[in-house]
């Protein structure tokens, strides 16, 4: 399993390399930490919050020209209803607000999910569609699959008091008005798990942004996520 | 917007931190161990059975129990020894497929999954011997099955009732004859989901 993902990984790295200029990207640096609150209901509903901050800490582009300098960018708050609609699986809907700058994002989300578990490690995968609204933008639709597996660094499930290895795969599909972006991100993370109900992770939280287009970006983010259930 | 933001965090880490402490739960957990914390009579069982395959080490706790496993492959197979904390064996285990289960074994199980389920998949069987040592080591070193040990069988299976879906472990004898059965707690999985 591992071997195949370790290959999954390169293929898809050598197809970003091939596929864009480097010379003409684009980069930034910058934190991205959330907070991710998920509090169970009856009859298999829960409903999740989550906050999430974007800030830039430097910019530029790969022939040495860049701009170091902290940036606050947006923050997000969402909620998701989610209801379990089979042993692994949930499928969920919501609303999410995007303050960027002056402007507001709307955002509605529906996904479904579902959680594997296999012997030594823990497989997700997330099918997922959003559609944003803004007062000065077109309206922008985005498909998404996201591909999550979960190594515990000890023992054969993550348990209390232990560390593992999260690594988030995920392909979106853009659609704007007449336009269309394949954006791809990749986030490895190192998380502890200090109960069942409390997890904290932390790694890089990288976006390739436009893979068919010439002059790409590429997003570095440092990412720290707090997951909270009650 | 920053200010009201920083604000909002405080408050949501303030209410997480209280609610989480008053919420601890004891889980039944396992932990990799090195050989060398192994009891010397389960290390020295798994030497006499000439296993050549990779063999993990485990320390398993439970609510008031704690046990020390060996799993490895044999024959293409999942193996997993469990012996005492003392190094005492107590049963070996081995996967196997549901087909390969003798049919009346299966009909009896399925009939008494039937009962307790609207609909039933099993995921997961796992043969159990228990009996004497050497049995058991002559079982494992020469895949001698003509033994005199007792067999079980550990069924995980996902049970569908009033479209609920729960998943449970049940353990069988030889015959098909339910001995126990434990609904199965899954960890929480919200990381890998949103």
């Amino acid at each position: 399993m591992n071997i195949r993902l370790l290959s999954l990984f390169k293929f898809i790295f050598s197809l970003l390399l091939t596929g864009s200029s480097y010379s003409q990207s684009t980069y930034q640096f910058g934190i991205l930490p959330s907070i991710n609150l998920n509090k169970k209901l009856q009859k298999d509903w829960s409903l999740n919050f989550k906050t999430q901050s974007r800030q830039r800490i430097q910019n530029g582009d790969f022939r040495g020209n860049h701009t170091k300098e902290y940036e606050y960018l947006l923050t997000d708050f969402s909620i998701l209803s989610a209801k379990k609609v089979g042993l692994n699986s949930r499928i969920s809907g919501g609303y999410l607000i995007r303050f960027r700058n002056e402007e507001i994002i709307h955002r509605t989300i529906q996904q479904y999910s579902i959680v594997k578990r296999k012997t030594g490690f823990r497989l997700a995968h997330r099918i997922a569609a959003d559609q944003s609204f803004s007062s000065n933008q077109s309206p922008e639709f985005r498909f998404r699959y996201r591909l999550t597996p979960e190594i515990p660094l000890d023992g054969q499930t993550v348990d209390p008091k232990e560390f593992y290895i999260k690594t988030n795969l995920e392909f979106l599909n853009k659609f704007q008005s007449s336009d269309y972006e394949l954006e791809f991100r990749l986030a490895p993370l190192f998380g502890y798990s200090f109960n069942d109900r409390n997890k904290l992770e932390f790694g890089l939280d990288y976006r390739f942004d436009s893979i068919f287009v010439t002059d790409p970006r590429h997003s570095f983010w440092t990412s720290i996520n707090w997951y909270l259930n009650f | 917007m920053n200010h009201y933001f920083i604000k909002c965090l405080t408050i949501l880490i303030i209410g997480s931190i209280s609610t989480s402490l008053y919420c601890q739960q004891k889980y039944e957990r396992e932990s990799r161990l090195k050989p060398a914390d192994v009891p010397p009579a389960a290390l020295e069982f798994i030497e006499s059975a000439e296993i050549t395959s990779k063999v993990k080490w485990y320390i398993e706790y439970g609510l008031e129990t704690k046990s020390i496993e060996a799993k490895f492959k044999l024959n293409n197979k999942r193996h997993s020894v469990e012996f005492d904390t003392l190094g005492t064996l107590d049963d070996i285990e081995i996967e196997i497929l549901s087909k390969e289960l003798n049919t009346n074994l299966k009909k009896s199980i399925d009939i008494a999954l039937s009962g307790n389920c609207s609909n039933h998949k099993i995921s997961k069987v796992q043969k159990q011997y228990t009996g004497n040592q050497n049995v058991l080591l002559s079982l494992l070193k020469n895949q001698d099955f003509a033994g005199n040990f007792t067999t079980k069988y550990e069924i995980i299976t996902s049970c569908e009732n009033e479209s609920k879906t729960e998943q449970y472990e049940y353990l069988f004898n030889d015959e098909g004859k339910l001995l126990q059965q434990f609904k199965i707690i899954f960890s929480n999985s919200s990381n890998l989901e949103y």
